[in-house]
Parts: structure tokens; sequence; C-alpha cells
């Protein structure tokens, strides 16, 4: 999102706006559902946690800063609503694994093969994040897949950015890592 | 590696995930509710504004004048102890 847009828009949420709420809403709704998901592995998880964030969005739109980064603002409110249902659930991450691989999405306009090639591909992605532990998977999510920067993520995940960065140097490794493995099996069976 | 370079691999296999989106009746239920937070706020906001002008002078003077009669009433009752 724009700065400039991002800015006018923080200003309008201060003032009570509708108009901007749902600007903001359609803007980020699908990337911080994705973040809660790939995080929970669970759908119904992810929607109830989605639902709280926005609902803190609104309730505590009167006290953000008026050059307030709403993407990082979403993403620690919901990455840290996450992280005290998992406290309160005390939840096992081996029993967390029944997200769905195969998302509802649309297609784009790839030829078969095109779209065979990317769905393993992503397939391979999903599920070696799936893998991780749940600090490198939040890492690779906040950076890699919802492009914050390592400040802002280090930020959210309130540890200096120093250590992110190294902690992200080893998320990447391990999915390298997990990648290959799959691809291995993969061949493997094919073989 | 400390930063995602445009020509890394795996950020680029990572930011080429598909975006998903929780389910439509999901979607409509947290924007209902949202703006319904929204509008009590904008209400309660109205209410106050209308209320503003008696409020910012009564109720300053009402707590003024309260607090004085307490004070005089604990001076008296200190005083009558000491007589």
């Amino acid at each position: 999102m724009d700065r400039e847009i991002e800015l006018r828009l923080v200003v309008r949420l201060k003032a009570g706006d509708p108009a901007a709420f749902e600007a903001i809403y359609e803007a980020y709704r699908p990337r911080l559902f994705g973040f809660l998901a790939r995080l929970s592995r669970r759908r119904d998880v992810a929607e109830d946690l989605l639902e709280e964030t926005w609902l803190r969005l609104v309730t505590r739109s009167e006290t953000l800063a008026d050059d307030a980064r709403l993407g990082p603002w979403l993403f620690t409110v919901a990455r840290n609503l996450y992280f005290s249902w998992r406290r309160s659930r005390a939840v096992d991450e081996a029993r967390t694994s029944d997200l769905d691989p195969a998302w509802p999405a649309p297609e784009r306009g790839d030829s078969p093969f095109e779209a065979a090639a990317r769905r393993e591909l992503e397939r391979r992605v999903e599920t070696a994040l799936a893998r991780l532990p749940l600090r490198d998977r939040e890492l690779l999510l906040l950076v890699g897949v919802e492009g914050l920067t390592p400040s802002e993520a280090a930020e959210a995940c309130g540890v200096p950015a120093v250590t992110l960065r190294a902690r992200l140097h080893r998320a990447r490794e391990k999915l390298v890592a997990e990648m290959d493995a799959d691809r291995a099996v993969a061949r493997a069976r094919a073989g | 590696m400390t930063r995602w370079e445009p020509e890394d691999e795996v950020a680029k296999d990572l930011s080429a995930l598909r975006v998903h989106d929780a389910s439509p009746e999901r979607v409509e239920r947290t924007r209902a509710r949202c703006v319904a937070v929204l509008a009590a706020r904008r209400r309660e906001e109205a209410r106050g504004g209308r209320a503003a002008p008696w409020r910012a002078w009564l109720e300053p003077v009402l707590a003024l004048g309260l607090g004085a009669l307490y004070l005089a009433e604990a001076v008296t009752r200190a005083l009558a102890v000491y007589r």
C-alpha cells in the first residue's frame, strides 16, 4: 500500500470513518488470513484470530499513532493473538496440522503443464513451511511471504533486528533442507 | 543472508505462494462487527459533543463545590474536637 494513502487512511480510521476501515480491510485481510492459517495450520483458528485482529484495530484505532504503519501493526497483533491462543490451549505443535493443503483458490491462466508445475512447487513450499518449527515458520511468513522488512518483523516478534536476521538466515536454510528432502523422496518414489 | 534479495530462489518461491482468504460468511461477519463498533463510537462521540457545552462548566463547578463542602465539614469537625 502506498505510504501516502496509508497515512491518510490512518487519520480517517482514527476519526472512525467506516470507508477507511473498508479500504484497510480489503487490502490486508487475505494477507492476514494467510499468515494466521499458515502459522496455526487450522482454518477455524485462523478465522477466529482474524476477526479478533480486526476488532482490535477498530476498538484501538483512536490510539494509533498518526504515522502508524498498518501492516506491521496488524501482523504484530495477529501474531500476538496467535501466541496467546497457543498458550491458553497448551497447543501441541504436532497435532495442529489439519489445514487442508489443497486451498480453494482460483487458478491463474497458465497452461495445464505450467499449472501442474506451479501447484507442485507450491505444495513443496507449503509442506516444507508446515514442517518447520513455529518460530522459524513465523519469520519466513512475515518476511518472505508477507513482505515485512526484517526490522518490521523484528518489532512484530519483539526481538532485536540482529537476532531476527540470524534466525531468519537459519530458518531459510531449514526451509531449503526440507524442500530438498521432499524432492529427494519424490525422486526416489518416481525412480 | 540478511536480506531477501530479488534473485533469491527461496524468496521467489515464498512470495509466489497464493493468497487465500477466510470464508465469505466470516469475511462479512467480521466486516459487520467492525463497522458496528465504529458506528457505535461515532454515535457516542456525537452524544458527547452535544452535551459538551453545559458539561464543560457544570462538572468542574460541581466537583469544586462538593470538594469545598467536604473540606469545610472536615475542618469544622476537627475544630469541634479540640474545643
